[in-house]
């Protein structure tokens, strides 16, 4: 195949970006040999489509769209909202841990194996995961995201919250499973949420869409 | 700011989302009161955990080098 400067300049610069596909696409199918497929179809459906990117915007969040809808597209169907986390009650871990008695509660964190957070990270449902690899793990800013995942911003901020309650969730259930933390050893007099009130906090999913 | 309206824009907070007056008002508040500031670093904490978890992932070399080819 013949080589244009152009198209050799487009392929450098998106394989910058490899390793943020590859580890998104990782977390997605939880599998390195179908995140190599997903990689490799989108990389080249970006340079089938590498008219429609706009020089000087954001490449990582195109490449990125990309390939999570081709994830979308070949392993979960037309059946995008299979799974939810609304039922997901308010569970803050920080309030959690003072409730065990676990002081200070940022050293619970340190004792957690990381592959026990990303096992955490990838029980999310799709939905949640994909937010929480974009925000929290590769930077993306809420509005990058919003426009990677193609939802409003709110939207964004609601699964974030929600994702990062089921994470806390989870790793508090393996913290207490490995023996990290005791279950209701010392109880305080309230969290520094309520102030030992009725809690009636507002969470994202209430936050005007941006 | 009371604890409540801390709580609820505490996420923002740690994604570097608020606009500079929130930031302020929020700062002056985690500075006055130990809770929240617990709740914030915890938080923080936690982000930062997340990320240094899922990001060692590196694309394999050969990998990388197959699909340098194959674009060029």
């Amino acid at each position: 195949m013949a080589e244009s400067p152009a198209r050799t300049a487009f392929a450098d610069e998106a394989l910058t970006h490899l390793d943020t596909l590859y580890r998104g696409a990782l977390r997605l199918t939880r599998d390195p040999d179908q995140a190599q497929d997903l990689v490799q179809e989108a990389y080249l459906r970006a340079l089938r489509y590498q008219h429609s990117y706009q020089a000087g915007t954001n490449m990582k969040a195109w490449l990125f769209a990309i390939m999570r809808n081709l994830f979308w597209d070949r392993f979960k169907g037309s059946h995008k909202d299979d799974v939810s986390l609304d039922d997901v009650n308010e569970f803050v871990l920080y309030d959690k841990l003072r409730d065990d008695g676990a002081k200070p509660e940022a050293d619970v964190l340190d004792k957690l194996a990381a592959s026990e957070v990303v096992k955490a990270v990838e029980q999310l449902p799709p939905l949640h995961r994909e937010v929480v690899l974009l925000v929290d793990v590769e930077g993306f800013s809420y509005k990058d995201a919003a426009q990677t995942l193609g939802v409003p911003i709110g939207t964004v901020m609601s699964r974030l919250h929600r994702a990062r309650q089921q994470l806390q969730k989870s790793l508090y259930d393996y913290a207490l499973e490995s023996g990290i933390v005791r279950h209701g050893s010392m109880k305080h007099s309230g969290s520094p949420r309520n102030h030992g009130e009725a809690s009636d906090f507002v969470g994202p999913e209430q936050v005007p869409q941006q | 700011m009371n604890c409540q309206d801390c709580s609820e824009k505490l996420d923002r907070y740690v994604d570097r989302e608020l606009n500079n007056t929130e930031v302020l008002e929020l700062k002056l508040h985690l500075e006055g009161c130990p809770g929240c500031e617990g709740q914030y670093e915890f938080q923080a904490h936690l982000k930062r955990l997340v990320r240094h978890a899922c990001d060692c992932d590196t694309a394999p070399p050969a990998f990388r080098e197959k699909l340098r080819q194959m674009l060029s």
